[in-house]
């Protein structure tokens, strides 16, 4: 590993800037048997609930031009046996630890947080999970009223030391509001963008290809909208941003980290090539050799017109 | 262990007007695939495309997969020639359990390229296998072997009726002891599962769902499986990791 991609969030060192998103690895165990993890900068656990959930019933994807649908619904096997069965193995990854935490109440986020806060030196940040749009209570609901996720972060910040990374929703009015709020309630940084709410129509049979009806458009198609919310809320905030969808390249990542990213999450592109961060890590480096720079220094050297 | 192979394609066949057969060399796939299991095919599509393994050839190290067109992933697959090459993940999924000594082998629709290679494996094996194919007409006839029993709903080739029909035609001596193996559409594969199930016959099935990854990372791709625990309605079991091969008294029709 290069020295040249070690980054920071906030307090948190990363040995790179690319993190496994949520929902796209699962919990790193069917890709650990692909590549190996350690050379990731982290790995986001599956979005976990108190209790356990099945998901959402029948067709969960629809793939699209650039991208996918996906509606999913948070299946997960609960905190407590992600505590019990998936917490130590995530840790013999030699990688960041990060534990995704979805709800659908402030009192669910709440006792997540305080399941999680006895195992911290387990966890190298807790990543809120305001944004999952396939679930009907919670998540995205909480994540598009800048005052609930105020209020929501000032009510886990009271509960817990470990970083708190709010994972924010797109399919918002103004995202550097939602950003400003995620700060102001005492958030570590923020990760821009999770899915957007999308939908996918069967012309024979008339009705949407996902049973949930809506679901969560990831890929590449959403990278522009996601860089330019990066830039939009890196003009407003002190707290750092990690960067988030379609990546599927090196020059993905630059374009995010220049845009003011500190770090990054690789997502879809795992669903379709599973050991993309292996390549994207080599051209990383090796970008980095070639300009004689690390990877922390493009953070925010995007020039406005 | 990386499992995306880049494959050239070596030989290719139209078995009908809308199905393909297409063989790859990967020699890793053709060395570890078992019947049941999968591959996960990369087109210029965003998602791959999931094929379920119909043959392979050690010596050569080669594999077949069968490609019904069915949209524009599977049309652009099944026009690939010899010399044209992709990447193909695999093999994926759990594959049938063939520890055994006699078998019933029921394929319908896309099911009949796995049942060949169950066929393959088995026969190779000495093992006893029975083999009853289901189609709707002669034209959708593919795979097929004279030491079949074939059935079509038409009744233009062999046995007029389903799956069923056919399988109701097997001596007591096919039948007893016997494993039952299917894959096919769900209703045909509900109605073997019932008919194994009356003759006192353990049956495996493999179940299809629309699917990204097909390693078990991305949850789209769940069926609804009988849980384990008490109390609990169903589980939703991966199809591509945790099957796609399930007992038939597990799946929840």
């Amino acid at each position: 590993m290069s020295e040249r991609l070690f980054v920071k969030v906030g307090d948190t060192f990363l040995k790179s800037p690319l993190i496994l998103a949520s929902g796209t690895c699962n919990m790193g165990r069917e890709l650990s048997e692909i590549y190996d993890l350690s050379i990731l900068g982290g790995l986001s656990s599956k979005g976990l609930t108190i209790k356990p959930r099945a998901g959402n019933e029948g067709v969960r994807v629809a793939e699209c031009k650039a991208g996918m649908l996906n509606s999913v619904g948070l299946q997960n096997p609960g905190v407590e046996h992600f505590i019990k069965y998936d917490l130590d193995f995530m840790n013999s990854l030699d990688t960041g630890v990060i534990v995704n935490v979805a709800g659908h109440s402030t009192d669910d986020y709440i006792d997540m947080v305080k399941a999680l806060d006895p195992h911290k030196d387990k966890i190298d940040a807790l990543e809120i999970n305001l944004s999952c749009p396939n679930v009907k209570e919670g998540c995205m609901s909480i994540g598009s009223d800048k005052t609930q996720i105020k209020k929501i972060v000032s009510e886990l910040r009271k509960l817990t030391d470990l970083p708190l990374w709010i994972k924010l929703t797109p399919n918002v009015t103004s995202i550097s509001d939602m950003a400003l709020a995620a700060q102001e309630g005492g958030a570590d940084a923020v990760v821009l963008i999770n899915t957007m709410l999308g939908m996918a129509v069967d012309i024979k049979t008339r009705r949407p290809v996902l049973h949930n009806n809506t679901g969560g458009y990831s890929g590449p198609g959403i990278k522009p909208v996601a860089i330019r919310m990066v830039s939009e809320c890196f003009q407003v905030l002190d707290i750092p941003i990690i960067g988030c969808g379609g990546i599927e390249d090196a020059k993905d990542v630059l374009e995010f980290m220049i845009a003011g990213a500190s770090a990054v999450e690789i997502g879809t592109a795992s669903l379709v090539i599973p050991d993309a961060p292996v390549f994207i890590t080599d051209e990383l480096e090796a970008w980095c050799e070639e300009n004689n720079t690390d990877i922390a220094s493009l953070t925010g050297t995007l020039k406005l017109w | 262990m990386n499992k995306d192979h880049f494959c050239e394609v070596v030989s290719k066949s139209m078995l009908n007007g809308d199905t393909a057969l297409i063989e790859f060399r990967c020699p890793e796939i053709a060395q570890n695939a078992v019947p049941g299991q999968f591959v996960n095919v990369a087109s210029s599509n965003f998602l791959r495309r999931p094929f379920g393994v119909a043959s392979v050839d050690k010596d050569t190290g080669t594999f077949k997969v069968g490609i019904k067109i069915i949209g524009e992933g599977t049309e652009e697959l099944a026009s690939m020639e010899e010399g044209d090459g992709t990447w193909v993940l695999g093999p994926l999924g759990n594959g049938f359990d063939i520890n055994g000594e006699k078998f019933i082998l029921a394929g319908g629709g896309t099911g009949v390229f796995p049942v060949n290679f169950l066929y393959e494996k088995l026969s190779s094996e000495g093992k006893k296998v029975k083999v009853v194919q289901g189609f709707r007409d002669k034209s959708q006839i593919i795979m097929n072997d004279p030491s079949y029993i074939l059935t079509t709903d038409a009744g233009d080739a062999g046995l007029k009726g389903n799956c069923c029909d056919g399988l109701n035609t097997l001596s007591d001596d096919d039948i007893k002891d016997a494993v039952v193996l299917c894959v096919g559409p769900m209703p045909m594969m509900r109605a073997v599962a019932s008919w194994a199930d009356s003759k006192g016959l353990k049956c495996s099935v493999s179940l299809e769902q629309r699917m990204a990854c097909g390693i078990g990372i991305c949850l789209v791709c769940t069926c609804k499986i009988k849980a384990e625990e008490e109390g609990i309605p169903f589980e939703h079991k991966r199809c591509c990791k945790d099957g796609p091969v399930f007992d038939s008294k597990e799946v929840i029709w």
